[in-house]
């Protein structure tokens, strides 16, 4: 009776807790354009995720060749500059920390894997995370995000984007109550990267994210309309022959 | 084929009833010459159901019922099996695509009065097909072991749980744990394999027999076997084969290219058919925003939100579809088709139709004050339709109908002054108008106007 007392507080309560946290207008940092047939932007969002991302985010149900398979890299490109421990070219792209300490270090959070999360979440909202990040000496890696408040990931990519500044306003919701509600962002200390460039980084990321989430996304379509394209000819066909045998039915 | 042949088709013959099935069931099965566009769906769940048996087998061959390993090999198979992306989302298209199928079909039924004497045993059979469908989805779903997989399934076995005295003792039996576990995942494993699917084979030659002793009905709902020649072949009927054969080999492949537009095209059907906290593996501490089940369910799952008292909605929930089996016996009407049935009658199931649709949409989202009213006036209407249907089964004076009226508003108005717990009495009485003017409608339109009036019927079947 209990456990089901919590999920229907857990159902009927949801929807509640979910509006309160936001305090940006989702979309409002533009909306990302996958385009899995661009193959240099995901070879180049492949290298930055596994300098940037693969040392603490998994990605347990891909392997390495499948990767350099489907994106075009060689195995010796791939052994030289994708994969950096003891792996072999066929293993799967597994993180050598072990999940505990990961815990331990990431606030009790463990790194989710990225072979299956973008697309429980969708590449809109990797894009938009990967893009606000801002400074926050309250937090323990000294910053915020406003896609994802008080998220446990420091900003793996300060060293590209640089780090900027949140300004906030306060506005009364329709009870009186003030909130903050964010205004703009504050470049502080620039990063080696322009804001073109920084957008561009992030766009491959996310484009490899959202490929490698479903690998199977580079063929089926394509097989899909000549799929289609055969049942159009036999449902013609089938067609006649239905007409032909039914034509002394009345 | 002749009746005598030799070779070794005579030799089986002499030994099995080979071409005598071929014929009852196929050659000289007369089926009436007027069957349209629904009649197509009984094959085509034919058709789905080998899909998912076959694309199940190979999807076995690479799964892992374990809890430790039932996610990832899933990916396993989305990944590194040739073609394991395509069983894949063959299987998964194909488990909405069925209850699309069914429901289609089911209300094929109730538009022509197919479960009408004497095909009740025929609805019995199918109605029985489609809660050992639910079994059977309801179980598959969980074995991806995704979160929503093993949230949605906590949901739904812990409904049990509000069962007085037994509740708990039932769902941990069901379980075979405390909680959703390795155990529940190995059970539901062998039931969705083995004892679901052959229930299912078991139930649908049980259909198709009672099918083809009684005759299939026809969108006219005239008896083809009143009429024969001098052969004593009914005059309106065709051959099954080759006549429905190639006809439902045509429907099969327009079928077959709108399935392959969701397999290749949008697999996950933006959400509905693979819901996307279902690609974060099962976690124990993290309950995915909003726990809805999967969209073929949904109807009922607003039944069952629309009463606040935990065991009463689980208990109207279960009226809901088990009213469905008592179908034949509510609708007496002698009349089977709707187009001889009056225009009160097509807007009952007009509406019956937008209630299941507006149920299954509320089920898929987070309840808000007004649709916790709307989940409870659409239930109201749901079981609306049946007692309408029962009263449309004859005519009535003017005294039925308005004492049926009285009762049915006076109840439903009881209801909400006593036990409606909605914080806001103004949408109370809002939406108390849905089932008002419903009955209004049905009701007291009978004898003010000539809505009832029904149509005669022709003794042939009209095209």
């Amino acid at each position: 009776m209990k456990a089901f007392a919590v999920i229907l507080i857990l159902l009927f309560t949801n929807a509640a807790w979910a509006a309160g946290t936001s305090t940006y207008e989702k979309g409002s940092f533009g909306k990302i354009d996958i385009d899995l047939s661009k193959r240099t932007s995901l070879q180049r969002g492949a290298k930055y995720f596994v300098n940037y991302c693969l040392s603490c985010h998994p990605a347990k149900h891909s392997r390495y060749k499948r990767v350099a398979d489907d994106l075009g890299i060689s195995e010796s490109l791939t052994k030289d500059n994708i994969i950096f421990t003891e792996q072999k070219f066929g293993d799967l792209m597994t993180v050598a920390m072990k999940r505990e300490d990961a815990t331990k270090w990431f606030l009790g959070i463990d790194p989710p894997d990225l072979s299956t999360h973008v697309r429980a979440i969708g590449p809109q909202a990797v894009y938009e995370f990967l893009k606000t990040f801002y400074i926050d000496d309250t937090r323990p890696f000294g910053v915020n995000n406003l896609h994802l408040p008080n998220t446990a990931m420091p900003h793996v990519l300060v060293n590209l984007q640089g780090s900027q500044k949140a300004v906030f306003h306060d506005e009364a919701d329709k009870n009186g109550k003030e909130h903050p509600v964010f205004d703009r962002f504050e470049m502080m200390h620039p990063g080696s990267l322009s804001e073109e460039e920084y957008e561009q980084v992030v766009v491959d990321i996310v484009n490899f994210l959202a490929y490698l989430s479903e690998p199977a996304q580079l063929v089926r379509k394509k097989i899909g309309i000549g799929v289609l394209f055969f049942l159009i000819v036999l449902g013609t066909l089938s067609y006649f022959l239905k007409k032909n045998y039914w034509q002394d039915v009345h | 084929m002749s009746a005598e042949a030799g070779g070794l088709l005579g030799w089986i013959d002499a030994r099995f009833p080979l071409s005598k099935m071929w014929r009852d069931h196929f050659a000289e099965y007369y089926a009436p010459k007027n069957f349209n566009f629904w009649y197509f769906f009984g094959s085509l769940a034919l058709l789905v159901l080998i899909i998912q048996i076959l694309s199940g087998i190979f999807l076995t061959m690479h799964y892992k019922p374990d809890a430790e390993l039932a996610f990832a090999s899933v990916e396993h198979i989305m990944r590194d099996v040739n073609w394991g992306w395509l069983i894949r989302y063959m299987h998964s298209t194909g488990a909405s695509f069925f209850f699309i199928v069914v429901y289609l079909h089911m209300f094929r039924g109730l538009m022509y009065g197919s479960f009408k004497s004497p095909r009740e045993l025929i609805w019995i059979f199918g109605m029985l097909i489609y809660v050992a469908l639910m079994g059977e989805a309801f179980m598959g779903y969980l074995l991806p072991w995704g979160n929503m997989s093993y949230w949605g399934a906590q949901v739904i076995i812990n409904l049990f749980n509000t069962i007085p005295y037994i509740g708990e003792a039932i769902s941990e039996w069901i379980r075979g744990d405390f909680v959703i576990s390795d155990a529940t995942l190995n059970r539901f494993f062998a039931l969705h394999v083995i004892a679901m699917p052959l229930a299912l084979l078991a139930l649908v030659v049980g259909h198709i027999l009672a099918l083809h002793e009684v005759g299939s009905n026809n969108p006219d709902g005239v008896e083809i076997k009143e009429t024969k020649n001098a052969d004593g072949i009914p005059v309106d009927s065709v051959p099954f084969h080759p006549y429905y054969t190639v006809k439902d080999i045509f429907g099969a492949i327009v079928f077959l290219a709108i399935f392959s537009v969701v397999v290749f095209f949008v697999p996950d059907m933006y959400g509905y058919f693979l819901e996307h906290a279902n690609f974060d593996p099962a976690n124990t501490l993290n309950t995915p925003d909003h726990i809805a089940p999967i969209w073929y369910f949904t109807p009922f799952y607003t039944v069952l939100r629309a009463i606040p008292n935990p065991f009463g909605g689980f208990v109207v929930m279960g009226l809901s579809i088990a009213v469905l089996f008592f179908l034949p016996w509510i609708d007496r009407n002698p009349i089977k088709s709707i187009r001889y049935r009056s225009f009160l009658f097509k807007v009952n199931l007009f509406i019956f139709a937008v209630t299941f649709i507006v149920l299954g949409y509320l089920g898929l989202n987070a309840v808000t004050p007004l649709y916790s009213q709307l989940a409870l006036r659409f239930t109201e209407l749901y079981f609306l339709f049946f007692i309408v249907l029962w009263t449309y089964s004859r005519a009535h004076g003017p005294v039925y109908w308005i004492s049926s009226f009285v009762i049915l508003l006076g109840g439903i108005t009881l209801y909400d002054i006593f036990m409606n717990t909605s914080e806001y009495p103004a949408l109370i009485w809002q939406t108390w108008s849905i089932p008002a003017v419903f009955l209004v409608i049905t009701l007291l339109l009978p004898f003010l106007t000539n809505l009832a009036q029904e149509k005669e019927v022709p003794t042939r079947v009209t095209s």
